[in-house]
């Protein structure tokens, strides 16, 4: 006996949708046999709006584009504008932009840890680790003056220098998240029930892989080794050791060994940062922003953010205001394109636990 | 049979039920814009939004607040209408932002609505961008307090003027293609 | 770092002797940029990605140049092998805006394809899932376009809340209620001073 299609829309009001948009599912009985994703849902025109906007006026609105992670997005629009103009950052800067970049990928973490273990109904983990991501917010607090959307990092260097005893704060969050990195594993990483709910679900073909456009946690969930921070290093990151951890097998538990192992790094590399930072200046000085020309010409420059490379194209003509600025964020292709292929076969319940996984974060992939 | 109470009792009766209502106040789990991603670290440990009686639901047909947390694009507000009037009584809706007050940032963009006011009835505006948590607790803490006022009649305010919301929201929502709830 | 250009180098070489009418010009480090003619880009994909092992599309990108009535397409290729990013750039007529689609070779495409067809109406023959993308009953012109203007359009179809009319200077304002003294950033930013 044939049976019945239905048509099954979740979202946009879903708990288990992360963010604002929605997924047209075509299932018999539990199985998915058709996937749609819908986006739009947050829209603002911000590429529209850069168009209007002086160069520096630019930076509260790049920021909004990826709200668990802004400072990808500043580092980028920062870059676009450093190329174009043949700007140096002085040698400061660029430590504090690294540890600025890799503290933001901690949070984003902690906020993926939840989001992953809340999706299969474990609710201890999103009360512990959304708790400890407010330790980070706190630093963030202290350096930037804002909680979630920072305006920190501009092209020649950043805003301020670290405040008074920064540095031993940084280093005791790095301390006390290492520490609580045993209970996560107790919890969630070494839990039968998380391995046997995410082992061989949403699986991502390798030989695919690369030609779909997947990157960051999920293409090295594949087995291939890319990070743009080895691939292009920007910053200081060629002068730091780390290593780019892999997993086979490209299904959900692959990625999440990923992001666990990578948590570990960006923790080595803060304190590597804090450890060579060297004083002096950290910022260079800027013409007038409201009479900032930055010369003609196009760059396309991108920054490993937490969910894979951010890439921003950039087009100036040699005014005022930006030209065009277009957004790559890693979910243009994760949330829509592969989210549609991978979806087939899974059950309803799996689409949440995938959705997670992937990173799908709908602003940036509308803008 | 139908009891009947005298005027005193109805006040107490209606004092307790004010009372019921402002300490359980369930939220609908909708994260219509960025300030979203300051709700899990209030329902979380750290600022445990739970202490107020406030908590996460999953339908609108169990919630009780309507959290509008910043910018409506077009194509949201449309979901928005349809979730709000989904609600049942009694209701409410904070709106979360400075872009919801005034357009904030996006005052020139052609696919936000700067003033929410104007399309469903807003019982408490809290500002920022975006609002830290404790913001958005003392948002609706005054929420508590408006509701043990009896002043929280939005949901009144949208039954009675419902074809002047009606227009507004027909004016940008071109292609309507909604159930219309029996109010 | 900059110096060592030997790979670009090498890549386009190549480029210039397959495609001799291109213009390419190695930028910087990883990055190369290639303006090709209408009719080159889709030889030119199939080279890059059968030849040069191309294997990842970044980007579809499209910049509306008004003033030469001209939409330019932009192709951002990656290889992991030379890790060398290519900028493809073509240039289209903006009044007949039509493109063949890319999506033969790499299935993400359509969704970039949308994109551009939503936001700047050019229209990619072959690609038959050109629908609604972040927009919902549009009815005006494609939003992205130059000659689209967003305040116009926000003015008119929404309501705007008027502006506060002492217009008071926000810095000038703090200090007075506060009493302390706020620190002059352009002095210390700006070179002007």
């Amino acid at each position: 006996m044939r049976e019945k299609e239905t048509t099954l829309y979740l979202g946009p009001q879903h708990p288990g949708i992360t963010g604002n948009m929605m997924v047209k599912l075509k299932v018999t009985g539990d199985t998915i046999i058709k996937a749609e994703t819908h986006v739009g849902y947050l829209h603002r025109a911000f590429e529209k709006l850069m168009e209007a906007r002086n160069w520096m006026q630019c930076f509260p609105i790049v920021c909004r584009i990826c709200v668990p992670e802004p400072d990808p997005n500043e580092e980028n629009l920062a870059r676009i504008i450093e190329e174009l103009e043949g700007r140096e950052v002085p040698e400061r800067a660029k430590y504090i932009r690294v540890m600025v970049l890799e503290l933001a990928r901690l949070g984003t973490y902690l906020l993926w840890m939840g989001g992953q273990s809340g999706s299969m109904g474990l609710y201890t983990m999103p009360q512990w680790t959304i708790g400890d991501r407010d330790y980070i917010l706190d630093l963030f607090e202290a350096l930037t003056g804002g909680r979630v959307y920072h305006m920190y990092i501009w092209p020649g260097g950043v805003r301020r220098d670290l405040p008074e005893g920064f540095k031993d704060k940084v280093l005791k969050t790095m301390d006390y998240l290492e520490g609580r990195l045993k209970d996560y594993d107790d919890l969630l990483f070494d839990n039968a029930l998380f391995y046997k709910r995410a082992k061989g679900i949403g699986v991502i073909d390798k030989s695919k892989a690369m030609e779909w456009g997947v990157v960051g946690a999920p293409l090295r969930g594949c087995g291939i080794k890319h990070d743009v921070r080895i691939d292009e290093p920007y910053e200081v990151y060629d002068k730091l050791k780390f290593v780019v951890p892999t997993a086979e097998g490209g299904d959900v538990w692959a990625r999440a060994l990923v992001r666990r192992q990578e948590f570990e790094q960006s923790i080595s590399i803060i304190r590597q940062v804090m450890e060579q930072m060297p004083s002096g200046e950290f910022y260079n000085k800027v013409p007038n922003p409201l009479n900032w020309k930055v010369p003609a010409g196009d760059a396309y420059v991108k920054t490993e953010s937490a969910r894979g490379e951010f890439g921003y194209y950039g087009v100036s003509d040699g005014g005022l205001k930006p030209r065009r600025m277009h957004v790559r964020g890693p979910a243009y292709v994760h949330g829509v394109s592969l989210l549609e292929r991978i979806l087939v076969g899974a059950n309803i319940a799996d689409v949440s636990f995938i959705m997670n996984s992937l990173g799908t974060c709908p602003p940036e992939i509308e803008r | 049979m139908e009891i009947t109470y005298d005027k005193n009792a109805q006040e107490i009766l209606s004092t307790i039920k004010s009372f019921a209502r402002k300490s359980s106040l369930w939220v609908i789990a909708y994260g219509t814009g960025c300030g979203a991603i300051e709700i899990p670290p209030t329902m979380t440990s750290r600022y445990d939004a739970e202490r107020f009686g406030i908590r996460g639901s999953a339908t609108p047909r169990q919630a009780d607040v309507l959290l509008i947390t910043g910018y409506l694009a077009v194509k949201t507000l449309k979901r928005v209408i349809r979730t709000y009037e989904q609600m049942q009584d009694p209701k409410y809706v904070i709106a979360f932002g400075s872009c919801t007050i005034n357009g904030g940032m996006y005052w020139d963009s052609y696919n936000t609505i700067k003033l929410l006011d104007k399309y469903i009835p807003v019982d408490v505006y809290i500002n920022g961008c975006m609002p830290r948590p404790e913001a958005v607790i003392q948002g609706f803490i005054k929420l508590q307090e408006l509701i043990m006022n009896k002043k929280a009649e939005g949901a009144a305010k949208y039954k009675e003027n419902l074809e002047w919301y009606r227009e507004n929201q027909r004016k940008i929502i071109h292609n309507w293609r909604m159930p219309e709830y029996n109010w | 770092m900059q110096n060592n250009l030997e790979l670009e180098n090498k890549i386009a070489e190549k480029i210039k002797i397959a495609f001799q009418t291109a213009e390419v010009q190695v930028q910087r480090k990883q990055r190369i940029k290639v303006n090709l003619n209408e009719d080159l880009v889709h030889p030119f994909l199939t080279f890059a990605k059968n030849t040069l092992s191309y294997k990842h599309l970044s980007h579809i990108s499209c910049v509306d140049w008004i003033e030469d009535n001209q939409f330019e397409l932009v192709y951002i290729l990656l290889s992991y092998d030379s890790l060398v990013q290519i900028i493809a750039k073509t240039r289209i007529n903006r009044e007949k805006a039509e493109f063949p689609t890319a999506r033969n070779y790499w299935p993400q495409v359509e969704t970039y394809e949308r994109e551009i067809h939503e936001l700047y109406g050019i229209n990619f023959v072959g690609n038959d899932h050109l629908v609604d993308f972040v927009l919902e009953d549009w009815e005006d012109l494609p939003p992205m376009r130059r000659d689209f203007d967003t305040v116009k359009y926000s003015q008119e179809h929404f309501f705007n809340r008027p502006g506060r009319e002492d217009a008071q200077d926000v810095r000038k304002t703090v200090t007075k209620h506060s009493g302390e003294e706020l620190p002059d950033l352009a002095k210390i930013y700006s070179v002007r001073n």
